[in-house]
């Protein structure tokens, strides 16, 4: 039709309202016009109909309006609201179902909330006064004027608004409109009143907070979009203050970063790592804020990380590159340095330079962060045996306490540090020893100072980006070692002395690296210490710590400083800190133990209440990371970790000790994989305490594994009792049900958990294959059901693999389940070889898992068990082309050691078939030929 | 298909044209629709009811699926129905009749526990009910000589700082704003002084409580003025004329530092002002848009996002906008003093719902795109944006 438009009509005039030559009506011209107004004026003329319909060419001429304004008014129509027509299936099947699901909630909801009084009553209380009655105090400071004051309260009439002198007001509200901005501004940063004052979180359920929560994290999200860095980061903060997410505190970080705030940046990415250790956007986030700060190497480890989850991530790519530029820029300068450098200290003490530089040993190539890591703790662990064949007798005199002995040998083992402790008493050992471990009663007051150098070096050599020229110049330099020589010769005033020079000079000098100068701090504050001058080394400590956050040494001098002036709480603090550096310091967890029990002796059972907030430590700065050891729990909450069954008994009493004992031994059960053994434990724990939540998402994890899916819907059910955002336990009880068959429960569960945070994988990944399982087009058949099941088994082993890369590389401080799950990974073989117990193989890919895992541990009889559970004609099918000399050898020993006796049929069966298996005959000759 | 095109304006010519297109062509325009689908919101109509009373107003009870109707019985009684949202439908849980009509009501100045609603009416009452035990009210005043046209509350479901307050504004001119703790008078009262000629106040709402102490209210009155009351100093803080009514003020979030506040006009416009940098001859910069001919009754900012907000129009059409800030708030003028500087505004969708107008909407606090709302055709209708999440 579109090239009907009569002819006969063109040229023939004008339209009647616009005035246009009716030739305009035309796709000719309205190609060629490039006047919106004109042609929207041709639009509406087409539209109106008074020259009669075209509505292809109607159509033609919106789309070229559309394509020179976008925006133009001509292109709104009206329209009905859209229908079910106007989407597809899926979208509008996701529409009905959000809001179906949103309602049922509310419904739920609307039950829950009855009106509570009494708290309603406490926080009415808590209300501003009504104004009028008190508030023409605030009034009259503002304006200042009496005769406002009195009439306040009377009407006011728009004759006596308009007596103000305008612009005379208006600048007078500006002043104070902006006053108040400022101070309002103040208030926020100041992290103070503003923000614990006004969210008062009394008497607030949980789903209030969650709300609320919410809408001051919105209300960040809008500031930031805006441009409103420091608006955003205090809304972000109120949030939190109501609710701690990782939403929140990842959008935080995102607004510091803007505002160039490194450290806080840093330390809000540490939080969500610690909620939600794969969250690759707090990763990019924390590596960005590492750049700025120009530690590269943890820059390229978290990079590193990210990549390790998503590998095409281009972003990450580039900046990995850049940071590795950088590195590579600073390393010639550096290296020479390092020599030199080495030399001295090895002088000084041969042993300890690696320890000290593990953080960023030299290595660039940090792909391989975990084995590098792994690398550097068995070069310690040599370091540290050797020191102790040869001079590991000598400690035993000391004053140490038997016990510590008997833990160092006890946790020797484990890990390497502790041996450190036996060292430290030698008089000409190293240094470091006694950094972790000088209490006052040790004496081998030599050692601080030694460490100092192989850790600059280390640093020097590793952690780069500091600066170019990292190191002092030369008379601190010298003035430092000359330090450290008095140190050790026990002149500790002398020592202070020298440091004191040292400091000055590398001050006035404009030493711009901050780590030069903590360290200089930090055996200044040692030799304080030594000297008891204890509130001198806090001070000292204060400085080391603030230039370089989170530094061991101070941070532990720091520590014992407020110990021996009976500042418990503080030093409870500074020791947990060092923990989460490193998890290792027997002297640290010594000092924690034995400052938990003054403190309750003191404050009774609510005393971590009187504690101010344990920093959290950054990645960077923790070593031991690949020391997996700790669960969430024992980590963050425990004192004991090997000296556990010890302070059960001397603490039986205390229950809450106690508690806490018996369930980080049920988490190092579930990590063993004695799940019905951690039962036992926890059900214990929760005889102690049963609000805790943490217990029955541990619990359902050991149900999970056991398989008694009801049973770990309950627990979950439970936590989610006394703790409706709990992530762990929507995650579990979503495989409950999933175990259960009750898929769209489990849908709904995997939901919230994405709905809580939407970046858990696991998550989106179980949720994926549930809803193929919702399919209506699936046809639920126990064949098929057993498939799922297994492929769910598959699927878990899997993520614990990752789990343990995670474990590995990121911090072992993860407050999730990833820890606990991640412990189970040792067990995995056996887990797997349990449950093929249950459940026979399908395909070839399930036996070939379950081969695999026999054959990993050499298990007859699970193999035994595996044979007898698969029906010999299958046999063939199942190996595929699978079958290798120890799958065979295992067969026959299996069928010889365990089925032979109780059903010699069924071996004459297997092994008929096992002859028709694709590679049999390859296999055989290989075995039998061959060898002989 | 029928129904859409007689919606759309199709004349008999048109249809014909339309009904010879054929089914990939349809299909076409169905993939290419929802591929539009994929960038823009989209409304969609959920669910309707029809009422057979005249509704002023719906709005939500807060934490719930539930929403109210407040309206007026053709035999001139008030009356309150309450809603609830069940799969598929609508299902009316409650009815309360009151002697007088009831125009307007709030929750905002209560917790979100108690949920009690505050309303005014056609009489001059203010009145706040315990919707369980609606037979008698919390607390009641007499507090307009006419018909209360507008109210908004603070403070409470934890929205704005300080104390719970609700504002009233009245058909004889004043606006008074009250504090349910103190009984029978007014905290605050601004009125025309005797012999000026008294303004019909339609619209009043609260706004900057981002701190105890800080709180305004803005009210817009018939004859085009917009007024700010600055309730810590007492003062009038700023005002303006837009020359026409106005219908509805709205600032974009009651409980931060004031940043932006629509108002919306009797011959279809509505202006935006950018309400963080105060010059002190100019006032505040604002941009107005025109949607459409007929008058524009309400506005209303989506609760999760402040940039965006929904207008309602007099010929039964929801327009939602999108406001774009500039690239700088503020500038110096040529005296050095700060002036703010005004964005821009973008139509993301429009629909047709009615013939009737909008008389008003309300967006679900708690379920983003979820909205509410009436129009004098006597349906409430609840309604799905679609997409808002990703603008």
């Amino acid at each position: 039709m579109s090239d009907q438009p009569m002819p006969s009509m063109l040229d023939q005039g004008l339209t009647k309202t616009y005035q246009i030559p009716i030739g305009h009506l035309d796709y000719k011209f309205i190609e060629k016009c490039t006047d919106v107004k004109h042609l929207e004026k041709i639009l509406k003329i087409l539209r109106s109909g008074e020259e009669g319909y075209y509505p292809d060419l109607t159509l033609f001429c919106e789309k070229r309006i559309e394509c020179l304004a976008p925006g133009s008014r001509a292109l709104r129509k009206d329209k009905p609201a859209a229908t079910a027509a106007d989407f597809t299936t899926e979208e509008w099947e996701e529409i009905n179902g959000e809001i179906k699901s949103w309602m049922t909630e509310m419904q739920e909801d609307y039950k829950i909330q009855l009106p509570k009084t009494q708290i309603l009553h406490e926080r009415l209380d808590n209300l501003p006064p009504v104004r009028g009655s008190d508030s023409c105090v605030p009034i009259g400071q503002n304006q200042g004027s009496g005769n406002k004051q009195r009439k306040k309260n009377v009407p006011r009439d728009y004759r006596e608004w308009d007596k103000f002198d305008v612009e005379k007001e208006c600048s007078k509200i500006d002043e104070c409109y902006e006053e108040n901005n400022s101070k309002s501004r103040l208030l926020t940063n100041s992290s103070g009143p503003k923000i614990e004052t006004t969210i008062d979180i009394t008497g607030m359920s949980q789903r209030e907070r969650f709300f609320i929560a919410n809408r001051e994290k919105e209300k960040g999200n809008e500031a930031f979009a805006t441009g409103d860095y420091k608006e955003a980061v205090t809304y972000y903060a109120r949030s939190i203050s109501v609710l701690p997410t990782a939403a929140a505190y990842n959008n935080k970080a995102q607004a510091e970063i803007k505002l160039k705030d490194w450290h806080s940046a840093l330390q809000d990415c540490e939080k969500v790592l610690d909620m939600e250790p794969d969250n690759l956007k707090a990763l990019m986030r924390h590596a960005t804020a590492n750049k700025y700060l120009q530690n590269y190497q943890a820059a390229i480890e978290d990079l590193t990380e990210v990549l390790y989850v998503e590998p095409e991530n281009a972003l990450a790519k580039k900046n990995l590159l850049e940071m590795e530029q950088k590195l590579k820029d600073i390393k010639p300068v550096s290296k020479t340095h390092t020599k030199r450098q080495r030399i001295l200290i090895q002088d000084i003490e041969n042993s300890n330079g690696e320890e000290e530089c593990e953080r960023g040993s030299g290595d660039k190539k940090t792909g391989v962060l975990v084995q590098e890591e792994i690398a550097t703790e068995k070069s310690e662990m040599g370091n540290v045996q050797k020191k102790f064949t040869s001079k590991g007798d000598g400690c035993r005199s000391d004053d140490k306490e038997t016990q510590n002995q008997r833990e160092h040998t006890e946790s020797g083992a484990k890990n390497g540090r502790s041996e450190n402790r036996t060292s430290k008493h030698l008089p000409d050992q190293e240094a470091e020893v006694n950094g972790y471990l000088n209490n006052d009663k040790k004496k081998s007051g030599n050692s601080n100072i030694k460490e100092e150098n192989p850790r600059s070096c280390g640093t020097v050599s590793s952690s780069s980006g500091k600066n170019i020229s990292t190191l002092l110049p030369t008379t601190a330099a010298k003035l430092k070692s000359e330090g450290n020589e008095l140190f050790k010769n026990g002149q500790f005033g002398d020592a202070v002395l020298k440091y004191s020079e040292a400091i000055e000079s590398a001050v006035n000098l404009g030493v711009q690296n901050p780590h030069d100068l903590s360290i200089l701090y930090s055996n200044r504050a040692a030799c304080y210490l030594k000297e008891g001058n204890c509130s001198d080394c806090i001070q000292d400590c204060n400085r080391a710590l603030e230039l370089q956050p989170f530094s061991l040494k101070p941070l532990l001098r720091r520590a014992m400083a407020y110990e021996s002036m009976e500042r418990y709480q503080q030093a409870y603090v500074d020791f947990k800190t060092v923990l989460q550096i490193d998890s290792g310091i027997q002297a640290a967890n010594d000092s924690v133990n034995r400052i938990t029990k003054t403190l309750i002796d003191q404050y009774g059972p609510s005393w971590r209440e009187k504690l101010s907030p344990i920093p959290v430590v950054p990645v960077s700065a923790q070593q031991h990371r690949w020391n997996g050891t700790f669960t969430s729990e024992s980590k963050q909450k425990s004192v004991t970790d090997v000296s556990g069954d010890r302070q059960l008994q001397i603490n039986s009493e205390k229950t809450e000790e106690r508690f806490r004992i018996l369930k980080t031994e049920g988490n190092e059960l579930v990590k063993k994989g004695k799940y019905n053994e951690a039962l036992i434990k926890y059900n214990e724990c929760m005889k102690l305490n049963s609000q805790e939540s943490t217990v029955y998402t541990n619990r359902a994890l050991c149900h999970l594994k056991l398989c008694k899916y009801e049973e770990a819907k309950q627990d979950c059910d439970r936590v989610l009792q006394i703790e409706d955002t709990n992530i762990k336990a929507f995650y579990r009880r979503a495989l409950a049900y999933k175990g259960l068959q009750n898929y769209q429960a489990s849908v709904d569960d995997l939901r919230k958990v994405l709905c809580i945070d939407p970046n858990v994988a696991e998550a989106k990944k179980e949720l994926e294959e549930i809803t193929q399982f919702l399919n209506p087009n699936h046809n639920v058949t126990a064949s098929s059901q057993q498939k799922q099941r297994k492929k769910i088994k598959i699927h878990e082993v899997t993520e614990s693999n990752k789990q343990e890369s995670q474990v590995s590389t990121s911090e072992d401080a993860m407050i999730n389940h990833i820890p606990v799950e991640g412990g189970a990974e040792k067990c995995v073989p056996l887990k797997r070889s349990e449950k093929l117990l249950i459940s026979e193989p399908s395909t070839a890919y399930d036996f070939g898992q379950s081969i695999n895992a026999v054959n990993a541990r050499k298990d007859k009889a699970a193999c035994a068990d595996l044979l007898m559970i698969i029906n010999p004609p299958k046999l063939p099918m199942l190996l595929s082309n699978k079958l290798d000399g120890d799958t065979f050898l295992i067969f026959i020993q299996a069928l010889e050691c365990y089925i032979l006796g109780k059903d010699p049929g069924l071996v004459y069966q297997h092994l008929f078939y096992l002859s028709k298996a694709e590679r049999f005959k390859v296999r055989a000759y290989l075995l039998f030929n061959f060898p002989l | 298909m029928l129904r859409a095109q007689r919606a759309s304006g199709g004349l008999p010519g048109q249809r014909q044209w339309r009904g010879g297109c054929t089914r990939e062509q349809r299909g076409a325009r169905r993939a290419s629709m929802s591929g539009a689908g994929l960038e823009k919101p989209q409304l969609i109509a959920h669910l309707q009811q029809a009422l057979s009373y005249t509704a002023f107003q719906a709005l939500w009870v807060p934490r719930s699926a539930r929403f109210l109707c407040l309206g007026s019985l053709p035999r001139g009684a008030g009356i309150i129905q309450l809603y609830e949202l069940q799969s598929g439908r609508l299902s009316l849980l409650r009815q309360i009749e009151k002697p007088k009509p009831i125009k307007c009501g709030t929750f905002g100045a209560s917790s979100l526990q108690q949920r009690y609603l505050a309303t005014g009416d056609f009489g001059g009452n203010l009145n706040i009910w315990n919707l369980e035990a609606p037979e008698i009210p919390i607390y009641s005043v007499k507090g307009h000589k006419e018909i209360i046209n507008s109210i908004d509350g603070i403070g409470g479901l934890g929205i704005g700082e300080g104390a719970p307050e609700i504002v009233t504004g009245s058909r004889d001119g004043t606006v008074k704003v009250w504090d349910p703790r103190q009984k029978d008078t007014p905290v605050a009262n601004m009125e025309p002084v005797q012999g000026e000629s008294k303004r019909d106040c339609w619209t009043v709402v609260f706004g900057n409580a981002y701190n105890q102490e800080e709180r305004v209210v803005c009210a817009g009155y018939d004859n085009g003025d917009i007024k700010l009351f600055d309730l810590k100093t007492m003062s009038l803080r700023w005002e303006t004329n837009i020359k026409n009514g106005v219908c509805s003020v709205e600032f974009d979030r009651k409980d931060i530092n004031m940043n932006k506040l629509v108002a919306t006009s009797l011959e279809g416009k509505f202006h935006v002002f950018d309400m963080r940098t105060q010059h002190p001859t100019k006032g505040f910069a604002s941009v107005s848009e025109k949607a459409h001919k007929s008058t524009m009754w309400q506005v209303r900012h989506l609760p999760q996002n402040r940039d965006v907000f929904m207008t309602s129009g007099g010929a039964g059409n929801l327009h939602l906008w999108k406001y774009e800030y500039p690239a700088q708030r503020s500038k110096k003028d040529s005296e050095g003093v700060e002036m703010g500087v005004a964005g821009s505004v973008n139509l993301l969708q429009n629909v047709t719902l009615s013939t009737q107008p909008i008389s008003s909407l309300d967006w679900s606090p708690d379920k983003r795109g979820l909205c509410v709302c009436t129009a004098f055709d006597q349906t409430v209708r609840v309604l799905i944006v679609t997409k808002l999440n990703k603008i």
